[in-house]
């Protein structure tokens, strides 16, 4: 598994899409896309985002919670001989925490989200996450965006300990930060 | 051209600073020198450097300007200026959609001004890390 890290407008997901269709070679990939669209921007994003990935040959599945159900819809046999980036961490923190009625515990959220991923690295021949730089904007927020960022941070630290390699995307360079095997 | 990114208040001037031979550099603060001041700087024999170069991003979005050819055609002019700049999207993503543009927008021009300069230094502490 590799985790690619950066902040917004730091060029993360076209260094991510290299990555894993690099990684993938031949092979089938899949796009797992966590972002949920409510909104023109949101769709503007949305587009900009496919018409990156068109030409990459990328398979869209939208999971913008419960990202182990991946493995039901995709089935262990295909996912073993394919290649999966998952875009991004953020979004997907944000809507399990915030998807009920009441804010979800950074406890709950942080269990279910490793789970998941731990289940789509097993099943995946490759596996790409990306994440995002929400930590050095200085500004302290109400407790429950707090909470939300601690969550990321706790689950950042997670994958970045399961991961084989990570990259931190500055201004579009990708620096190591993890090299592994 | 050389880029020099980081975050606020890490000494990416002063980096920049030791590095040269002030007596040839002007430094402009947040804004880039029209065609007066740059003719100004060359007769002077000097080189440009931009700082706070996010400012004037800033001030181009608010302003309905073009930023990102605007700073394309300045570096034609100005090839070897050495632009210096804050990263901004290492926060939270903002509430208020201009303050959610300009980090964007400035996110993006960074990354196309990296894949035109010659050298890349990511700064913190005071301390550059050549990362192109």
């Amino acid at each position: 598994m590799i985790l690619i890290i950066g902040g917004s407008g730091s060029g993360k997901s076209a260094c991510a899409e290299e990555y894993a269709a690099a990684l993938s070679e031949d092979s089938r990939r899949y796009y797992i896309a966590t972002m949920r669209v409510n909104n023109n921007e949101g769709q503007a994003k949305v587009e900009r985002h496919k018409r990156m990935r068109r030409d990459k040959g990328f398979n869209t599945i939208e999971q913008p919670v419960a990202i182990e159900k991946v493995m039901d819809i995709i089935g262990l046999s295909r996912a073993t001989e394919s290649t999966a980036l998952l875009e991004c961490m953020s979004n997907l923190v944000a809507n399990e925490m915030f998807s009920g009625a009441a804010p979800k515990s950074r406890e709950e959220v942080t269990e279910k989200i490793i789970q998941g991923i731990n289940q789509l690295s097993k099943g995946f021949k490759n596996l790409v996450v990306v994440t995002n730089n929400v930590f050095e904007d200085g500004i302290i927020y109400d407790e429950t965006t707090m909470s939300y960022i601690k969550a990321m941070g706790i689950i950042n630290e997670k994958l970045a300990a399961m991961a084989d390699k990570v990259l931190e995307v500055v201004v579009g360079i990708p620096v190591v930060v993890k090299e592994g095997k | 051209m050389k880029l020099v990114v980081g975050g606020y208040s890490q000494g990416k001037l002063n980096y920049v600073l030791q590095k040269i031979n002030t007596d040839n550099y002007s430094v402009f603060d947040g804004i880039i020198p029209d065609d007066a001041q740059l003719q100004e700087t060359f007769a002077q024999k000097k080189k440009v450097i931009i700082h706070r170069f996010h400012n004037w991003v800033k001030a181009r979005i608010s302003q309905d300007g073009n930023p990102e050819e605007e700073i394309l055609l300045f570096i034609q002019k100005s090839p070897e200026v050495i632009l210096i700049s804050d990263e901004t999207g290492n926060g939270i993503v903002p509430v208020d959609a201009f303050e959610r543009e300009y980090r964007e927008r400035t996110g993006r021009i960074l990354v196309e001004l990296a894949k035109r300069a010659d050298e890349v230094v990511r700064v913190i502490c005071g301390i550059g890390q050549k990362i192109k």
